[in-house]
């Protein structure tokens, strides 16, 4: 259980964090290290250095935007999202799942950005994000762009990150009025890999769903938007055979792995099951807000 | 682990089942193939890169034992493979048949994976196999596509 021989930088600046990963192409940056370093240990990962991200103050920090959103910086921790006020007020769907992920030990440790940038298929910040239509702000060397969440996630453990690039910020937009969201997953102990999450956002008008995001994990190899779900959703009164529909249609929209936990069928059902049990709670906290 | 599936490709059987038996054809197209080559009539040796996100490709001597042969219809292949991160083996039956000017593959594989790989990776297994396999056949059906053209190999 240790890892092979690797060299450690450890940058003061943003500028030479960036520089550092543009000279050393066989390097991975270290954010919470809560999946790297396992895996350095276990000798499946053998990055040629570490830059080390964590005396980097300028990544760190949850900011209320005067637009309404947030803006969260790469580095803050899980725990810290967990516990923000200002997260619960302006992204309740966010501080809903923050409590799912792993364990209190981990979340103390592990960053935001860190897990986006992992992209693991069964992780919930990913789906979070591509449902809250959040902005990733990423920076190389050669310059930063902003890129939507459904964007960045490309595959399994693939991101729209280019070689020597970093996430240095979480973009999250204000909620629209008259919007609930919910988020659920089930695991077999808390804090194991989810079998199946799900996160959903609905936008009421006139009693009526105007539209809606439903974003699923662990049923593909990234967030999965059930699409044909939403669709079926839309312009409904979101009542309960509108909300069986919408959970029927999410079966077409996955189309999950199996392992020793659980088979593709039984992924496919819960996948049903949960969405229709999320959509249930949105739609009432979205009734709740335009009330 | 069983990986089964359908593929379509646009393109004559006689002309797929060559080019899934060419080992030039397999190393250019199956993910992480460093090399591969027929080695008797019916076995073929090769070296595999795999590595998925954090995971440092790591190499894996394969070899591929052909049953059962019947062209161009038919073939099971036993496949071993083993590297410092584990091993597998088990076996795969392809079928092709002819569908209008296209040809349908079902395949289903039945494969063990053992050692560290397993372990640590379980839950990702059959993702990574799904995701290898589809971008294997991709890569094959754009070649198949490149010949049919008129390209060379």
């Amino acid at each position: 259980m240790k890892p092979p021989l690797f060299e450690y930088h450890r940058p003061g600046t943003l500028n030479d964090a960036l520089a550092l990963l543009g000279a050393h192409p066989g390097a991975k940056p270290l954010a919470g290290g809560q999946s790297l370093i396992p895996a350095m240990n276990f000798r499946l990962a053998a990055p040629d250095a570490l830059i080390d991200l964590n005396a980097l103050p300028e990544l760190s920090g949850i900011e209320e935007t005067t637009d309404g959103g947030l803006r969260i910086g790469a580095m803050t921790r899980h725990s810290a999202v967990e516990l923000s006020a200002a997260v619960a007020r302006r992204a309740p769907l966010l501080a809903e799942a923050m409590p799912f992920i792993a364990h209190r030990q981990i979340r103390n440790r592990g960053t935001i950005g860190g897990s986006l940038a992992h992209a693991d298929p069964a992780a919930e910040l990913p789906a979070v994000m591509v449902a809250l239509e959040a902005r990733l702000t990423l920076a190389s060397i050669r310059g930063g762009r902003v890129i939507p969440a459904a964007e960045f996630f490309t595959g399994l453990f693939a991101t729209a990150l280019a070689e020597g690039e970093l996430i240095t910020a979480i973009e999250i937009p204000p909620p629209p009025p008259r919007t609930g969201t919910a988020f659920l997953e089930l695991a077999r102990r808390h804090g194991d890999y989810a079998l199946v999450g799900v996160t959903v956002t609905v936008r009421l008008d006139h009693a009526r769903v105007a539209d809606s995001r439903i974003v699923l994990f662990s049923v593909g190899e990234g967030p999965v938007r059930a699409t044909h779900a939403e669709r079926t959703l839309a312009g409904t009164a979101g009542d309960e055979a509108a909300l069986r529909a919408a959970a029927d249609a999410v079966q077409g929209d996955v189309d999950p792995s199996s392992d020793i936990h659980a088979s593709s069928a039984y992924r496919r059902q819960l996948a049903s099951v949960l969405t229709r049990r999320a959509l249930t709670t949105a739609m009432a906290r979205a009734a709740d807000s335009a009330r | 682990m069983i990986v089964e599936g359908n593929h379509f490709f646009p393109g004559p059987r006689e002309v797929v089942w060559a080019l899934l038996l060419d080992p030039a054809v397999l190393a250019k197209t199956m993910p992480g193939t460093a090399s591969i080559a027929r080695v008797g009539d019916d076995r073929y040796e090769g070296t595999m890169a795999m590595g998925i996100g954090p995971i440092t490709a790591a190499m894996f001597d394969v070899v591929i034992t052909m049953t059962d042969r019947a062209e161009p219809e038919h073939y099971t292949m036993q496949i071993e493979g083993r590297g410092k991160f584990g091993f597998t083996r088990g076996k795969a039956a392809v079928t092709l048949a002819s569908e209008g000017a296209g040809t349908s593959m079902h395949y289903q594989a039945d494969l063990v994976v053992g050692g560290k790989i397993a372990a640590v990776g379980q839950r990702l297994l059959d993702s990574v196999s799904k995701l290898m396999l589809r971008q294997g056949l991709d890569a094959m059906t754009r070649e198949l596509e490149h010949r049919l053209a008129g390209g060379a190999a």
